[in-house]
């Protein structure tokens, strides 16, 4: 991820947020002092981070984090020394030490038993095997989206999250913003009736590809650790083009690309305004720039490019029986009638900032609850989006069974659903 | 990344593997034998390492066990190994499996480390023996991995080698057997043998092994026990001195089935110190269906400050009526935080009784309790209108604010006039600012907004100007035909507050019937700034709102007879980049060569707009000449892209992307993500070029992500 995005002050936004009132209207974010949790945080019980991977987003996503009192970062790891120096900078600086450990390799961080939970902002290659990792050695994470490579990883995130006991957190934000919390509430109350489509904005839906381009010098490991870098992805030789985290394998290279990328937000609060339900069963092939999924109940879920209300980018709409909603990254909602606002106030949070889900993380942490973008959500929302990109890649229709996570009688989907790591990595 | 930067390989090849087109794999439902041959031949040829790299992940979808035995051979090969497992991995049968297996006879380190994981991957039970074997290979990585791959083949023989390797494995393999401990009793659970499954998590609990692996075996030891045995096991951990262990318990908790666990976190609760009391509430509330109630009342009523302000919070999200009143005690303390926390929690208690025992409550409440009371009429919209009319008239300034509010958020249509009246001519002058507070809030909320609109128009044709500027913004807010035409002819009144309010309004409509209302103030506006304002308000909506591209097409020739300067024209390019057609080419032309003001920004819009209509090359092409910008020769001489020293070269690809038009699109939507990453993050960066257009020299500077239409050199 590299959108830039305000941030609020925690403040101003419990501020919005409390305004709003009642179940429907507000964004289901509890301050810290409701949750019994001030009184108790002493210095000495502060939660201690740790960074992998932290570039642009990842500078976002700290600041975030350094926003919150309760947060000591005390470390970094990244495989570019010009990033591990960028960070220990910033966060020393905040801090008025010299403090901030540096790690090229991620183990190591994982190793340091004083390390609660790290923030995991490496590009997408990296997501799911670090999560992994970092679950094993008893760290609890808030993990950049897209999570996934592929359907297989999204559901051992799932599973090794539930075996480990560890509070996972994925990067999708919006999940606490209150105009999309309430658009997502009115589905699941029912306040719009028996939903019968959810529209996602994927802005792009075409396969990128992540190849091996022609070798150039490889740098000293202190300077750039390509083979950390390359980590799980099969191997190629070194070229600097390749050093964008941010598009290098994303969905394993033959079948990732824009569902992936934007999907992984809007396809995930389509998810929830279907009340975190199993992906869709069946995926069309790709019509007039839309793809048409649809869930067990005969829902759709749509895909699609244009058509949509000018409210910003990542919109989403949810249509039922009874009324529909429309809402953006502007901070707005449209209603197909005002009396779904019901008397209430949604505060208008645009620009999609990260404090609130930050916040949303730290506190379960503490609690041991289930944070908005839990490993089970995020498992269904990327297997939504992994399936739709191989009906896309594919180009005709596939059959999702959840039950057995299989392509039903299709061995070629099939084969899609996951992909070798390299060595020595695995899940 | 694109693979067409690959400089080498055969073309015909790479067309077939790089062309990522949705329609490319149209008709390869089944594996296809011609092209599996094909990409075989290319994993026998001398072909460049990518080529092969992406001819086995190609495999992974086209290939049979026809091609197993060349994909075996890569293996060994350090370059292409993890490339050809992908296909190896994906490939069903058991020839792949076989070949896996055959390769650990001679592999080593990192490569014999990645077939390993492969073969765990697989799940494949002929596998066990040899995994056994490696249990006890010299390199920890390598034991290590068969660990973990008898672990996720989890049958009984994986078990009985790995359960004494809990006590005699070394430190560096021990973490690893564990894992495979724990995934083994994982397959026994799922397969309903609860008791191996117990077996083997209380050996993980009792050994020496990693923290992380202890709270693994606990949670599933707890889950296999089931029931009283599982229960008992849990508060165990519950209570224990270890944080982590604490941990897990909770978690585990809000997994567990059944509801006899709920009485016993509700009996553990009462004992629990105060720290980890509000702990176990949370995990209390997050079983809905099954939580004991009268533990967290109880919690909410009296102890330490943070163990009620976590049951108040929870007796919210899962209470009921029984949690009415002492939530209403709470919401009444000294204490802001308690009560704040009390009435978050009264507003959102699920019950349809408890909205009955409000409204029954409101008729003889007094103190503090009665604008609590009314507050929560308001925010579980609650149906009591007499009793809210009732307290308008109170003395307490509190109470009439809190009916207000009340009103605003559950008055019907055939109530509407009683908030109007109370915003038009209120009682009390210090309420006024509550009043149309409480008005907007209801306005926008009722069912039919004509009818709204209509009593809204009314009152404010008989109020006085302060009033119909705040009655204008509600009609704003409600939107439609008779709020639209009442706005529109406030534009046009005498009144200069009326006309700056309705004009904003206007400008920033939601809904596309705005646009003639907007262009007859091009016109009629009383003031010059109002007219300029209203042209900027009928852009807006030909820009952002979707249309037939016809009609849009028509509203900028309204606006271009409208606009009344340059600065104003300016604008239309927008739409027209945006919507890019034949037609609006012409017009972006048109509107260059006629206004000399805006020939560096039209040549911009010219260019963008062209480059967008890529298949309509020759007419395109033909139109440019005709403007005056047809092909040009261009050569990009050096180009950089950075901050200050730091520097990238970019020569190389604007020197790919430049076409005969003064224009060079990128092949990504940004500079960062066209130029191979960002040169200087966090910094502003800038785009210098030196280039040459028909022989002459010329350079230009672009901020980041700027569109690069490079100048004609003088």
């Amino acid at each position: 991820m590299s959108h830039k995005s305000a941030r609020l002050p925690r403040r101003q936004f419990l501020k919005s947020a409390l305004a709003v009132g009642g179940a429907i209207g507000a964004p289901q974010i509890i301050p810290s002092s409701a949750l019994g949790l001030d009184g108790f945080t002493a210095p000495s019980e502060r939660v201690i981070i740790g960074g992998i991977g932290i570039g642009n987003r990842g500078t976002y996503d700290l600041g975030c984090f350094l926003e919150q009192k309760d947060v000591q970062f005390v470390a970094v790891c990244d495989v570019k020394e010009a990033r591990r120096t960028a960070v220990k900078k910033m966060v020393d600086s905040k801090y008025g030490t010299e403090k901030c450990d540096t790690y090229r390799d991620f183990r190591e961080l994982l190793d340091r038993k004083d390390i609660d939970a790290v923030l995991i902002a490496t590009g997408p290659n990296w997501h799911a095997t670090a999560a992994m990792n970092a679950a094993k050695a008893g760290k609890d994470m808030y993990c950049e989206k897209p999570c996934t490579k592929n359907i297989a990883q999204s559901l051992i995130l799932a599973e090794t999250m539930r075996r480990t006991g560890r509070v996972f957190q994925a990067g999708t934000q919006r999940r606490n913003l209150p105009h999309f919390a309430f658009a997502c509430e009115l589905a699941r109350s029912g306040k719009l009736g028996k939903i019968k489509k959810v529209f996602a904005h994927p802005a792009g839906m075409q396969a990128m590809m992540s190849g091996w381009l022609v070798p150039e010098p490889e740098p000293d490991k202190n300077i750039v650790d390509w083979d950390t870098y390359l980590g799980p992805a099969a191997w190629r030789p070194f070229n600097a083009k390749q050093l964008d985290g941010f598009n290098f394998e994303k969905g394993g290279g033959l079948v990732g690309g824009g569902v992936l990328e934007w999907g992984s937000h809007c396809v995930d609060l389509c998810q929830w305004a279907m009340g975190d339900c199993a992906p869709p069963v069946v995926y069309n092939a790709p019509k007039d720039g839309q793809l048409v999924a649809v869930y067990e109940n005969g829902a759709e879920l749509i895909y699609r490019e244009t058509g949509w209300i000018p409210l910003g980018s990542c919109p989403v709409r949810f249509e039922g029986e009874t009324g529909w909603v429309e809402a953006g990254d502007s901070g707005k909602l449209v209603l197909s009638s005002p009396e779904l606002l019901a008397g209430r106030e949604v505060a208008e949070i645009g620009g999609y900032p990260a404090t609130f889900h930050v916040r949303d993380f730290l506190d379960c942490l503490k609690t041991r609850s289930q944070p908005k973008g839990n490993a089970d959500a995020a498992c269904n929302a990327h297997i939504a989006c992994h399936a739709a990109n191989i009906a896309l890649y594919l180009n005709r229709q596939v059959k999702f069974d959840n039950t057995t996570h299989e392509f039903i009688d299709d061995a070629q989907a099939n084969r899609l659903r996951s992909e070798a790591l390299r060595e020595p990595w695995r899940l | 990344m694109l693979f067409s930067r690959i400089p080498f390989g055969s073309v015909c090849l790479l067309t077939m593997l790089l062309t990522v087109s949705t329609s490319t794999y149209a008709d390869d439902r089944n594996a296809s034998p011609d092209k599996e041959r094909e990409l075989l031949a290319v994993l026998e040829s001398d072909s460049p390492g990518a080529e092969k790299a992406i001819t086995c992940k190609l495999l992974a979808i086209h290939g049979s066990a026809a091609a197993v035995p060349q994909l075996a051979r890569l293996l060994e090969n350090e370059q292409l190994s993890s490339w050809a497992r992908i296909a190896l991995e994906a490939i069903p049968g058991p020839e792949a499996k076989a070949a896996l297996r055959h390769a650990t006879n001679s592999l080593t380190g990192r490569l014999l480390v990645g077939t390993i994981n492969s073969i765990g991957v697989g799940r494949d039970a002929e596998a066990v023996d040899l995994l056994v074997t490696r249990l006890q290979d010299p390199d920890a990585e390598v034991a290590s991995a068969a660990a973990v791959a008898l672990g996720r083949i989890g049958n009984p023989a994986a078990a009985k080698a790995l359960r004494p390797l809990l006590a005699t494995s070394s430190a560096e393999t021990r973490s690893a057997v564990a894992e495979g401990a724990v995934l083994c009793a994982e397959r026994f659970f799922l397969a309903d043998d609860h008791d191996a499954a117990v077996a083997l998590y209380d050996d993980v609990r009792k050994a020496d092994v990693p923290r992380q692996r202890i709270l693994e075996a606990t949670r599933g030891a707890i889950l296999a026990r089931k029931s009283d045995a599982g229960i008992a096991l849990l508060i165990e951990q519950l209570n224990s001195k270890d944080l982590a262990l604490f941990q897990i318990s909770l978690s585990t908790a809000r997994e567990f089935p059944g509801s006899h666990i709920d009485k016993a976190l509700a009996a553990e609760l009462a004992k629990a110190a105060p720290e980890r009391a509000a702990m176990v509430i949370h995990a209390m509330a997050d079983r809905k269906e099954t939580v004991v109630l009268p533990a967290v009342i109880k919690a909410a009523g009296q102890g330490p400050k943070p163990v009620r302000l976590a049951a108040i919070g929870a007796l919210g999200r899962v209470g009921n009526d029984t949690c009415l009143a002492p939530l209403l005690q709470a919401g009444v303390e000294s204490d802001a935080d308690l009560a704040r926390a009390a009435r978050e929690a009264l507003s959102d208690l699920p019950g349809a009784s408890v909205d009955k025992e409000i409204v029954s409550r409101l008729a003889k409440a007094e103190g503090k309790s009665y604008p609590l009371l009314i507050e929560l009429v308001g925010k579980r919209r609650i149906s009591a209108i007499p009793e809210l009319q009732k307290a308008l008239d109170n003395s307490d300034k509190n109470v009439r604010s809190a009916a207000l509010a009340a009103l605003g958020a559950t008055v019907p249509p055939k109530n509407l006039s009683i908030l109007i009246t109370q915003f038009v001519s209120p009682k009390h002058a210090d309420d006024e600012a509550v009043a149309k507070q409480a008005l907007m809030a209801a306005c926008i909320r009722m069912p039919d907004r004509e009818v709204c609109a209509e009593d809204l128009s009314k009152a404010l044709a008989k109020s006085e100007v302060s009033s119909q500027t705040a009655l204008l913004q509600i009609l704003g807010a409600v939107g439609g035909t008779k709020a639209l035409q009442t706005i529109g002819t406030s534009a046009k009144s005498s009144e200069p507050e009326l006309q700056d309010a309705a004009s904003k309004l206007l400008g920033e409509w939601m809904t596309i019937d705005a646009a003639p209302v907007l262009l007859d103030l091009t016109k009629s506006a009383p003031d010059e700034k109002y007219k300029a304002r209203a042209i900027r308000g009928y852009i807006r909506i030909a820009r952002q709102f979707v249309m037939p591209e016809p009609e849009r097409l028509a509203m900028c020739e309204q606006a271009l007879q409208a606009c009344r300067n340059p600065g104003e024209q300016k604008l239309l390019f927008d739409i027209l980049k945006r919507y890019p057609s034949i037609d609006t080419l012409k017009m972006a032309l048109k509107l260059t060569q006629d206004v000399p003001e805006l020939k560096d920004d039209g040549t911009q819009a010219v260019m963008a707009i062209a480059q967008k209509l890529n298949t309509k090359g020759d007419e395109v092409v033909e139109l440019l000449s005709k403007g005056g910008l047809g092909k040009v020769k261009l050569e990009i001489l050096k180009a950089e892209y950075g901050a200050g020293p730091t520097q990238k070269d970019v020569t190389e690809t604007l020197q790919k992307q430049a076409s005969d038009f003064q224009l060079v699109s990128l092949p990504q939507s940004g500079y960062n993500e066209s130029f191979g990453g960002d040169p200087a993050p966090n910094t502003v960066k800038q785009l210098k070029v030196q280039y040459r257009i028909n022989g002459k020299d010329g350079q230009a500077t672009f901020a980041e992500n700027a569109l690069i239409v490079l100048p004609m050199p003088k």
